[in-house]
């Protein structure tokens, strides 16, 4: 069978739709902003490489960014946390001499090293997202904490949703 | 199995001969049998640093899982004799053992060191007579590395010996310190530290105890781990976009990615004994099991079916991989048989456990117990003891490592 070269492109694109749909949310996990929303997707759903580390400057106090929350054993970017990484993307946009560090966080459950890998996930989910929003990529590294650097200490729901995060650090 | 079963035939029949001067022989039966050793015949003088290697000989050789120790005025089918005196500063021992039954001398050796290593000296004996009557490695020599926190203070890398004393901290660096791993001479330690901000790979020396930085690359340096051979290190690097293992040199240095899952994390890579292949964790399935793949990368294979979580693999000298695998709701140790694929559930209390790490003896298995928000260090026998606290000092204990040698 031949197919022209538009049909191919169709075929490829409910190809790609059927496997998302049913491969659930793995696939979805890493995409970045959803179209319509006058960003430009990416071509690629994979992350971005990361630019060499840079020596930490002086840590920006007081920026009211809020941290951007997961559910749990997630690091999928839900849709009221959008905002929270747009106002980061505008902030590294205005101020051209910024960095930001996204430092990821999980609650206790789970082991250790599991953790480890969730939450680089998490500030890596971010950082594709802000790419996604045009930041350059070598102004955005990422630190896991796992489950190490809880926010609220505690055994229950309430201090696990606080702690399940991307923090923004920002630099100058 | 047959094997030990006839052994103990063989002894049940010796026992009917020698009724009157061996009264136990073997104190256990199966795959556990212990044999009787008599200590008896032991002499040493009344001195302290006398005092502390009997006792500390003693306890390893209960530890070694392999005896029981005749009560007094009782025979064994082993009898190990000799004496401990101190000379001047020296501590001077002689060691023998007997076997009872055919009568013979197994083992004849003497041991000479400043009476300050009393303890070292009597680990060194204790391995020597587990080898002379059972014909394998002991541990009692060897030492367990871990991190962990003392009761409000910040965290560290602290190392002990296996019978848990001599607990030393080996770093200051007061930072998040986690997959610690030993360099296959026994001589240093691997381990991801937060103690530059980021969590990047240091190694420790322990005779000098300098510090050197053998991977910072951007996002996660974790689970570190030397081959066999010490040429080649296995690590998990997030550089290039999410979590995935790479081999460098000894150094750090040349990253190349062996396992590549764009959509999945990787996590805690492990040697097999020839170095050959390499026993991870992956989420790719959707959530984490371990794979095993060739060192050079090729043909990854899904290895664990059971649990909802397997993680924390490590092979063992014997062939077998340990790991934690997630079974209703608690964390507990497994281990798998690679050639034979049977896997084993080693745990089974309402508590979890994490991080096994294999004693060079093959039959331990150390690993971090919590319960009650609480972590200690215990050490776990595959051949069925009841597990024994490692650590006592108050604190948080975890991620511990044993040491080859």
């Amino acid at each position: 069978m031949k197919l022209n070269g538009n049909l191919r492109v169709v075929v490829v694109a409910v190809c790609i739709c059927g496997l998302a749909a049913t491969s659930g949310c793995k696939w979805f996990r890493r995409t970045p902003p959803k179209s319509g929303e006058q960003v430009e997707t990416p071509l690629s759903v994979e992350n971005p490489p990361m630019g060499e580390r840079t020596a930490e400057g002086e840590l920006v106090k007081d920026l009211n960014l809020q941290n951007v929350q997961f559910a749990y054993d997630s690091f999928q970017i839900t849709d009221s946390e959008v905002s929270k990484i747009k106002a980061v993307a505008d902030y590294l946009q205005a101020n051209p001499n910024t960095y930001v560090v996204n430092e990821g966080h999980c609650d206790e459950r789970g082991t250790a090293e599991y953790n480890i890998s969730l939450g680089e996930n998490r500030a890596q989910a971010v950082r594709a997202y802000l790419i996604g929003l045009k930041v350059d990529g070598s102004r955005i590294q990422t630190k896991s904490f796992g489950k190490d650097k809880p926010l609220i200490e505690g055994h229950n729901e309430a201090a696990w949703s606080k702690n399940r995060r991307v923090e923004f650090m920002v630099y100058k | 199995m047959i094997k030990y079963w006839s052994v103990v035939l063989l002894l049940s029949l010796t026992l009917a001969a020698h009724a009157d001067e061996v009264s136990v022989v073997v104190s256990h039966s199966g795959a556990n049998a212990k044999s009787v050793l008599d200590l008896s015949g032991f002499k040493q003088s009344d001195g302290t640093a006398e005092k502390l290697f009997r006792q500390t000989l003693e306890n390893d050789l209960k530890r070694s899982g392999w005896f029981t120790i005749a009560s007094e005025g009782k025979k064994g089918a082993y009898a190990v004799k000799g004496t401990c005196r101190q000379a001047g500063r020296n501590l001077a021992v002689g060691c023998l053992v007997d076997n009872v039954l055919n009568n013979s001398t197994i083992m004849d050796k003497s041991y000479n060191s400043e009476s300050t290593q009393a303890r070292k000296l009597a680990h060194a004996a204790a391995d020597d007579i587990v080898f002379a009557i059972k014909k394998v490695k002991g541990m009692a020599s060897t030492r367990i590395a871990f991190a962990g926190k003392r009761q409000g203070a910040k965290p560290n890398v602290f190392i002990c010996d296996a019978d848990g004393e001599n607990m030393m901290q080996i770093t200051r660096d007061n930072a998040i310190c986690r997959f610690i791993t030993w360099t296959p001479d026994a001589a240093s330690i691997l381990y991801t530290g937060y103690v530059g901000g980021y969590p990047d790979v240091y190694m420790i020396n322990l005779s000098s105890y300098q510090k050197k930085n053998v991977a910072s690359y951007p996002g996660i340096n974790a689970g570190a781990v030397l081959s066999p051979a010490g040429g080649r290190m296995a690590i998990v690097l997030s550089k290039d976009g999410n979590p995935d293992v790479y081999l460098t040199d000894a150094s750090g240095k040349n990253p190349k990615r062996i396992v590549r899952t764009p959509f999945a994390s990787e996590a805690s890579p492990s040697w097999s004994p020839d170095g050959e292949q390499i026993v991870f964790v992956s989420d790719k399935s959707g959530s984490p099991h371990l794979y095993i793949v060739g060192s050079d990368g090729a043909d990854p294979k899904r290895v664990t079916w059971k649990g909802n979580e397997d993680v924390s693999p490590e092979w063992g000298p014997n062939g077998k991989i340990v790991y934690t695998s997630r079974r209703q709701g608690k964390y507990q140790i497994c281990v798998l048989d690679v050639a034979t694929k049977k896997e084993d559930q080693l745990t089974g209390d309402w508590v979890d456990h994490e991080d096994p790490s294999w004693a060079p003896d093959g039959r331990h298995i150390v690993c971090s117990q919590t319960s009650n928000y609480h972590s200690d260090l215990y050490i776990l026998d595959t051949l069925g003891d009841p597990a024994v606290r490692l650590t006592t000092s108050p604190g948080e204990w975890y991620s511990p490592s044993w040491s080859s040698k």
